[in-house]
Order: structure tokens, then C-alpha cells, then sequence
């Protein structure tokens, strides 16, 4: 399958997307690494848009010639102490991988969220030690390895290494 | 002249190591011991708060925070509290994760207290808490004393996190520690 990386966009979702939001986010290969259990119904997809996806502070479509494929999402923390740091996560389509959409999506986006959100200084990323795959994408955008993180957390039942990866507000190249 | 002062270090070392040292739950009667530390900016200088200033503020730390903690104790030595130790709880799936905080009067920096007091904790945790998998700790980059601690202790330094913390309005690094309750009992 041919992907042309020019139609890849990033926008808000919609309720339009259920179905193709169902695609991915109804694919346990897509959400083996999120905390997200896997939706099974259009229904189930609808609720999700319209609770979590529309309301969220940074979430976006990642988009094939404006279809939803996939999705990243960029949590800042809450209160005080914590709001100038943020989470990153995103997940494509299955067939969609091995083209790098993803890499080209967090390429896009984390540029955009750091003028969206000015206080932020620190954005985070918490990687499965076995999903090489996002360890890739994150690592081609450049976010730094900080190191790895023994038994951190539980996902989908089982206790996790992850790596964590840092991308920081100074990271960013200068304008020119 | 030498070999008399050679043998008073030894005879304090051994002094240090002998030391009385043992945890306790810090009440509201330990405030006076309590506010020795706590006001003292030296200790305070990697710690999220300001020195206390009076004790109107320290009984109510220790009522509101060190009571219903999930774990704190006061560090003693010869029963009397210098410093103290804490464990944080986390729920639902980092569950698994507890940190470790610490803090010491300055008198009785230098004498390997705090490695002993986090041996203590690292003996019982895992047992009292069967559900910690990860006991962890972040130390500022600065703070090499703290460092040391969990080094001796057996803790593994798995990295630095970059601008991980805001203290006192900067940014700071921290260095991320961890043992395992897979470590401890190898």
C-alpha cells in the first residue's frame, strides 16, 4: 500500500470519525500498549469522541487524506506543582504501520502543542520496554532516553518496564 | 601524635555506628524535635517547603499530613526524633510504586543515619505493603549527599529526568532511584 506523508494531517475529531475510530481503537494490536480498554461497538466509539476525544485539552485525528487513522493525544498534568509538565501518546491503524505516519504526526504535532501551551516545559513519553515500535518514533522525533523504569506500572494487567523519553520545551529548534 | 588522633577517629566512627537508632510514628508531642529540622534551611534546601517559621504550623503539618500518612516515621536516635523517613502510596495501577522521602537534622548529617534508617524501611516495606513491587526515589542532581545514601542502600540509579521537578520556582533535574522487591530479596 502506497502512503503519500503530504496527506497526513493532524485536526480535532469529530463525531463524524466513529467509524474509522472504531477501526483502530476496536483493534486490540492498537491498544495493547494504552490504557484504553478496546472499544467494540460505533456506540461505544461515539461515546468515546464525545467524552473523552472532543473534550480533551490536545487530542487529535491523525489523519489520511482527512481520514481518521489514528490518534495523539498530549495530557499536561493538573495543579499547581505538576502543570508544566505533559504526557504524550498516539496510536495508528494497523495498516498503517511501516510507513511513518506516526513519526510524522508527533513531528507535527509537538511543536504545535508547545505554542498551545506555553507553560508547559517538559513533555514526557512512558514507552512499554517490549513496543519497540514507539520506542522508534519517539526516538526519530527527538525525544531523549532518560532511562528505563523497572516494574513502574500496570497495564492491562501485568507489571510493565518502561522507558521513559523526554522532549523539553528548549528542545525545540530555534526560528529561524 | 598521630596515632592518637588516628585512634580517636576510629573511637568516633565506631561511636557513630553505635548509635540507637530506631523508626517511630512522630505524634503531635514531638513537635520541639519536630521544628529543629524543619526550620532549618540547610534541610530544607532540596525540600519542596520553606523553612517553618513557628509551631502553631508544625503541629498542624503533623496533625494534617503526618498522621493519616499511609507510612511515616520519625528517624531516633537514643528515642528521641532527628529527622524523618516516609513512604508514599499510589492506587490502581501504580499501585505497585512507592516513594521514599527523607530528611535529617543537620547536626546529625555525616554519620550514615539516613543509609541506616532507609536499610530499616526497605526491610519492612516489602513486607508490610505485599502489593510493592518498586520502591522509588528522585533526588535533585545537586543533592550528591542524598545520592550516596541510596547508592549504599542498594538502590539502582536508572537515569536523570530532565526538568522533572519545580522547586522553589526553578526547574530542577532529578536523579531517578529504584529498588525492587525482586532486588531485596536476592
Amino acid at each position: 500500500m502506497e502512503v503519500d506523508l503530504s496527506k497526513i494531517t493532524l485536526r480535532p475529531f469529530k463525531l463524524e470519525d466513529a467509524d474509522d475510530f472504531l477501526l483502530f481503537a476496536g483493534d486490540d494490536q492498537v491498544t495493547n500498549y494504552l490504557r484504553w480498554q478496546t472499544l467494540s461497538s460505533k456506540q461505544e466509539a461515539l461515546d468515546h469522541i464525545k467524552d473523552v476525544c472532543i473534550p480533551h485539552p490536545w487530542r487529535r485525528s491523525i489523519c489520511n487524506d482527512n481520514c481518521s487513522i489514528g490518534f495523539i493525544s498530549i495530557f499536561p498534568f493538573s495543579g499547581e506543582e505538576d502543570r508544566f509538565k505533559a504526557n504524550i501518546g498516539f496510536g495508528v491503524a494497523v495498516k498503517y504501520w511501516g510507513h511513518g505516519i506516526a513519526t510524522k504526526a508527533v513531528k507535527m504535532a509537538v511543536p504545535q502543542f508547545f505554542v498551545d501551551f506555553p507553560d508547559v516545559v517538559r513533555l514526557e513519553a512512558f514507552i512499554d520496554a517490549q513496543n519497540l515500535g514507539s520506542q522508534r518514533v519517539v526516538e526519530k522525533t527527538g525525544f531523549q532516553k532518560e532511562g528505563m523504569l523497572r516494574k513502574y506500572a500496570y497495564m492491562k494487567g501485568k507489571l510493565r518496564d518502561m522507558f521513559i523519553y523526554s522532549f523539553l520545551s528548549t528542545d525545540l529548534p530555534a526560528n529561524p | 601524635m598521630e596515632a592518637t588522633s588516628v585512634v580517636q577517629l576510629d573511637q568516633t566512627k565506631a561511636k557513630d555506628e553505635c548509635l540507637n537508632l530506631s523508626l517511630r510514628p512522630l505524634q503531635v508531642s514531638d513537635v520541639d524535635d519536630f521544628m529543629v529540622w524543619a526550620s532549618d534551611e540547610k534541610v530544607t534546601r532540596f525540600c519542596t517547603w520553606e523553612p517553618y517559621t513557628n509551631k502553631e504550623d508544625g503541629l498542624n503539618y503533623i496533625k494534617n499530613t503526618v498522621v493519616p500518612h499511609p507510612w511515616f516515621r520519625a528517624i531516633c536516635v537514643d528515642d528521641r526524633p532527628v529527622g524523618a523517613i516516609s513512604v508514599s502510596a499510589n492506587s490502581g495501577n501504580d499501585k505497585c510504586r512507592g516513594e521514599l522521602g527523607y530528611v535529617l537534622a543537620s547536626k546529625y548529617w555525616g554519620k550514615g543515619i539516613v543509609t541506616r534508617a532507609v536499610k530499616m524501611v526497605v526491610d519492612t516495606i516489602f513486607v508490610e505493603w505485599p502489593h510493592l513491587e518498586r520502591l522509588e526515589a528522585l533526588v535533585d542532581v545537586e543533592n550528591v549527599g542524598s545520592q550516596r545514601v541510596l547508592e549504599k542502600a542498594g538502590f539502582q540509579r536508572e537515569g536523570v529526568l530532565r526538568k522533572y521537578f519545580i522547586l522553589k520556582g526553578r526547574s530542577r533535574d532529578m536523579v531517578m532511584f529504584s529498588l525492587l522487591s525482586t532486588d531485596y530479596q536476592s
